[in-house]
């Protein structure tokens, strides 16, 4: 059975290790992570007035892409299947509205930022990147939407409504969730004591990322960050260049592996993982309970055909 | 949506729709565990249309059945991960807390 240890775990990014499953498990996991767990972003643009240098479309693409603080997203309803609104889609129940309202009054030129967006609900805001662990100066007040002039005036209605990352990007909670196998590093030590002090150190550094390094006292090659290897084989090229093929023996173990999830901060790092297991299961649900038995149309008979030999 | 023949329930083709790889070969692998399962592969007829086929040849149970049975699997797999990362993170929490009271 499964076994998961946590590493590190942040707001927006979580490293975890995964042990004794199947690579079909942690792919599943990782794709429905990346296109299938819901998110609230803004879906439907009404512009009022808006003179500013970018034009009506380019304005609601970009107020899709903010991300939009989503932790009531896997309870919401998707607004297509939302019985309670008069079939605009736009009721309280299955959709956020939010208000911009920007005018340059001075000589200044003025940024319009995600921060300006006025949400209808308070637990559905754009997410605040000013207190996170990159905090620059350009990120402080928001995402910037349009930048605007002297007497220019942007006033728009936006309405959120719930997605996934399959129909459109802007709906994907993260940025980059990533899988690799556990490698597991042996280092032939006879081999090893063949090499001279400077055979060793050129050795340690063809490798491009910092996997091995020479002890300082006892002037042996140490493994020092298994998992920065990267499956490059330079290692082992160089040790073949160098005349000693099987210096080392680096190999993946099949079943146990390392997971990196970044967000966007729209969910939070754990709460993604947990709400693909949740996503999962619904589909299983789904497949296990349908009960229908349709008969196969023409182009499935021939695939049928085809398969019992006809 | 089932292929298979009145007589012979074991052996039968699931045609799914609106699914993909995500779901197919996770399934694939499950039902490879089931030692009931004799043949096990899927396929996508075509990357356009979103749909699934997942082939099932058992040695005698009814392939419906057993895939059934995959599925309740791969979901009690599916509750196990997240029982274990529910109890990682609240490990992981409590140690980062005796931390930073130790410093204190």
């Amino acid at each position: 059975m499964p076994r998961v240890k946590i590493r590190e775990l942040r707001d927006d990014y979580a490293r975890f290790e995964l042990r004794d499953t199947d690579a079909s498990i942690a792919n599943a996991l990782r794709r429905v992570m990346i296109a299938e767990v819901p998110t609230i972003a803004i879906d439907l643009v009404e512009i009022e007035v808006n003179s500013s240098v970018l034009n009506d479309e380019f304005i609601a693409h970009r107020l899709g892409l903010i991300p939009l603080t989503s932790d009531r997203a896997m309870s919401m309803r998707f607004s297509r299947d939302c019985d309670a609104c008069d079939g605009d889609g736009q009721c309280e129940f299955c959709s956020v509205e939010f208000h911009l309202m920007a005018v340059c009054r001075n000589d200044e030129t003025q940024d319009v930022t995600s921060s300006d967006l006025i949400s209808s609900d308070h637990t559905v805001v754009p997410v605040d990147y000013s207190e996170s662990a990159a905090s620059i100066d350009e990120f402080r007040g928001g995402i910037t939407i349009v930048k605007l002039r002297k007497g220019q005036e942007v006033k728009l209605r936006a309405i959120a409504r719930k997605g996934i990352g399959k129909d459109h990007a802007k709906w994907s909670p993260a940025a980059t969730v990533t899988f690799m196998y556990e490698p597991e590093i042996h280092i032939n030590e006879d081999l090893m004591e063949s090499l001279t002090l400077e055979e060793k150190k050129e050795w340690v550094e063809s490798s491009p990322t910092p996997v091995f390094e020479i002890d300082q006292v006892t002037q042996q090659v140490m493994v020092v960050d298994a998992e920065a290897y990267t499956y490059d084989d330079e290692v082992i090229k160089k040790a073949e260049a160098m005349g000693k093929p099987g210096l080392v023996e680096i190999n993946a173990k099949q079943d146990s592996f390392i997971f990196t999830v970044e967000t966007t901060g729209a969910i939070k790092a754990s709460q993604l993982l947990l709400n693909a297991i949740e996503i999962l299961k619904q589909k299983l649900d789904a497949v296990r309970l349908s009960e229908d038995t349709v008969e196969a149309d023409d182009q499935f008979g021939e695939l049928g055909a085809h398969m019992r030999g006809g | 949506m089932e292929h298979g023949s009145h007589s012979d329930q074991s052996k039968s083709t699931f045609s799914l729709a609106d699914e993909d790889h995500t779901f197919a070969n996770s399934m694939r692998f499950t039902l490879n565990q089931d030692p009931r399962v004799t043949f096990c592969g899927y396929s996508i007829p075509h990357p356009s249309d979103n749909r699934v086929n997942i082939r099932v040849q058992t040695t005698g149970d009814p392939a419906r059945e057993v895939l059934k049975d995959a599925c309740h699997d791969l979901m009690l797999i599916c509750q196990h991960v997240r029982s274990t990362f529910d109890k990682a993170i609240s490990d992981f929490k409590k140690s980062e807390t005796v931390e930073i009271d130790d410093s204190e």
